[in-house]
């Protein structure tokens, strides 16, 4: 009984592994589309800088402030958020340095994961990066989110934790990461929910992002886009703290 | 008599009779609160109670409570079943603006300790009206606004659910009321004679420093030198920026001081990651952790991250009853790394790392959101921070104008200092 069980068994789960290979799109062709969805490699391609502002906020501490971002390719990137009774926070990248500077810590350079999450969130037009950033894209299945059946793709970077986005179905747009964030003070579980997409110079992006972190929730929304703009090339220039860290290593 | 009795308690009644939506705002205040602890305390089975059964408990009381004041007893009453501190419902009136005389933020300038079941005057600030009248450290208080403070004392020490910090801040309670408002206090000063004062109130010492939910304080910040050991005190983790500044700017100070004292006596805590930025200052060694904070599903470790310019010659913390949260965990952590001794007496022992909401109603609701266990081992919460040597602070050094614990710290400082 138990042997005609199995026999049983072994071709239902062979007939669902096929079906579910045969019903999912690959990995690959749901980033692609991500990326004509949003306007397309060329629109894309004629993206070479970028300054964006918005506000970074914790609404259940009732804690905000002006956020500004400037990124330019193929790497730089340079972000500064302003927080009531907090001071300035800033982090950038260039040059394969990854830094950090704020009130409360001072400055430090990046390492190991949380230094390789940071470069490549610093990668400019880093939707048309996939392929640099990450070593294996899977499709691990479908769920639901808001109403919206969304692919579920696994995504695992040359270096560092593995996260997980949502792509809707039906739009192409990704709408979630999940994943584990790498930080100075450890390993994070995050999610990362991202919303109200427009179009910036054709390129739509998502103006709003609701990440929730260590029991905390953070607001970030993008007000607007310039693409383009003329960024002195100091912009980018580590800082002198940082420089000398960098110098001591 | 017994119609005006009647009307007298049908008027108090009706004022004190909520409308349904006050009444549904409580009901809400109290959901959000029940479940904010379900889905948030670091464990799952918060203070090893079946939560549920706490909700089909209390929730029949929220909904019967007749005033707002009932309903936050009644949560106040739900919290209280958690035994841990750091879970609080404050009253909505604590928002409004610190400028408003009638929230009584007016200040004498006198920081006092109990002492021998006396209220002793502890620390006058400069310039303030305690100091303009004359009163000294060690005078002792008797009464306030006519009410004698000793039987306040003995109620409260009577009491083992109130720490010192409760007892403290009860009594400095006291002492405060609408800023340029006057009130009578009774002394004892130093030859033992009872000394009738009129104070004024004033602006507390600092500049106000908003924060998030949190409401307005002041906050202040001084340092100065004791002979050739540094000296800093203030009275919170708050404002960063500018305590952070200072902080800085104090050790920058000190590059050829003897030693460093923190004095964290009186300083109740404030942002937790401010431990972590100022141990940088005092720590060289890299990779170096103040604590460990656990989260659900998440562990945070206190990291220290040393600064280009590192102060390396002997720190002393001060601590008393009450340095609480983020004092106990810059001091636990130094102390636990061998990089400070710590002089005083036992901390407070609450130092859950917390957050404040607004409710529905009003109110707010401060909840904490993790254990804290220092890199000692040892979990703040239950423990405190035990000093290396304990000083007790006593009326007659105060009155021959000697901080004991400052002198402790000084003299152990001079001990350190390596021969040429």
């Amino acid at each position: 009984m138990t042997r005609r069980l199995i026999l049983f068994t072994i071709p239902l789960f062979s007939l669902r592994l096929f079906a579910a290979d045969d019903a999912l799109p690959k990995a690959e062709t749901i980033l692609d589309r991500f990326v004509e969805v949003t306007g397309g490699k060329a629109a894309y391609e004629k993206r070479k800088t970028e300054i964006s502002t918005g506000t970074f906020e914790v609404p259940a501490a009732n804690i905000k402030g002006p956020m500004t971002r400037y990124s330019a390719a193929p790497d730089k990137s340079y972000i500064s958020i302003e927080l009531d009774g907090v001071g300035k926070i800033e982090q950038g990248t260039n040059g394969g340095v990854a830094w950090s500077k704020d009130v409360m810590q001072g400055a430090r350079i990046k390492s190991g994961d949380e230094k390789a999450q940071s470069l490549r969130e610093g990668l400019f037009n880093s939707p048309l990066q996939w392929r640099k950033m990450f070593s294996k894209v899977e499709t691990a299945g479908v769920e639901t989110i808001d109403g919206e059946e969304c692919y579920k793709v696994l995504m695992t970077p040359t270096e560092g934790k593995p996260e997980t986005t949502y792509y809707q179905k039906k739009s192409g747009l990704a709408v979630k990461t999940t994943g584990i964030a790498s930080s100075q003070m450890g390993e994070i579980e995050f999610e990362a929910v991202v919303s109200e997409y427009k179009p910036f110079d054709g390129v739509l992006m998502p103006t709003k992002v609701i990440q929730k972190a260590a029991g905390q929730e953070f607001t970030m929304t993008i007000e607007t886009v310039k693409t383009n703009p003329e960024i002195p090339a100091d912009r980018f220039e580590l800082p002198a703290d940082i420089k000398t860290l960098v110098d001591k290593k | 008599m017994r119609t005006i009795l009647a009307m007298a308690l049908l008027a108090v009644s009706a004022r004190a009779q909520l409308s349904p939506e006050q009444k549904q705002l409580n009901i809400d205040s109290f959901e959000k609160v029940w479940t904010t602890i379900r889905d948030k305390h670091w464990d799952k089975t918060p203070g090893g109670l079946d939560w549920n059964a706490i909700h089909a408990e209390f929730r029949p009381k929220i909904e019967a409570a007749p005033s707002t004041e009932a309903a936050r007893a009644v949560m106040r009453d739900m919290l209280a079943r958690l035994h841990q501190t750091h879970f609080a419902i404050f009253p909505s009136v604590i928002y409004e603006d610190v400028g408003v005389q009638v929230q009584g933020d007016g200040e004498t300038g006198i920081d006092l300790r109990v002492l021998d079941k006396q209220a002793i005057v502890t620390t006058v600030d400069p310039g303030s009206p305690a100091e303009k009248a004359g009163v000294k450290p060690g005078w002792a208080i008797l009464s306030a606004r006519g009410k004698e403070l000793g039987p306040t004392i003995k109620t409260l020490q009577a009491d083992p659910s109130i720490t010192e910090l409760t007892l403290v801040r009860a009594l400095l309670a006291r002492l405060t009321g609408p800023i340029g408002g006057r009130f009578a206090v009774i002394f004892l000063d130093g030859e033992n004679q009872r000394r009738a004062l009129e104070l004024p109130l004033a602006e507390p010492r600092g500049q106000i420093s908003h924060f998030g939910n949190l409401p307005a304080m002041h906050v202040w910040f001084e340092s100065k030198k004791i002979a050739n050991t540094g000296y800093v005190r203030f009275n919170m983790f708050l404002d960063m920026p500018r305590v952070m500044a200072s902080f800085s700017d104090a050790v920058a100070s000190c590059k050829q001081c003897d030693g460093l004292i923190i004095d964290l006596r009186g300083n109740p805590g404030g942002i937790g990651g401010m431990a972590m930025g100022m141990a940088g200052y005092v720590e060289d060694k890299p990779d170096e952790k103040l604590g460990t904070m656990y989260m659900r599903g998440t562990t945070l470790n206190f990291v220290i991250n040393p600064r280009p310019e590192v102060f390396r010659g002997p720190v002393a913390i001060l601590v008393d009853g009450s340095s609480a949260s983020t004092s106990e965990i810059f001091a636990g952590g130094l102390k636990d790394l061998g990089r400070a001794r710590v002089f005083g007496e036992r901390t407070a022992a609450a130092a859950l790392p917390s957050m404040i909401e607004k409710l529905p109603n009003g109110d707010g609701f401060q909840y904490a959101i993790a254990n804290y266990v220092s890199e000692g081992g040892k979990p703040l919460e239950a423990n405190g921070v035990t000093p290396d040597m304990e000083v007790n602070l006593t009326r007659a050094a105060l009155l021959a104008g000697h901080d004991s614990v400052i002198d402790a710290a000084v003299q152990w400082i001079k001990k350190q200092r390596t021969p040429e």
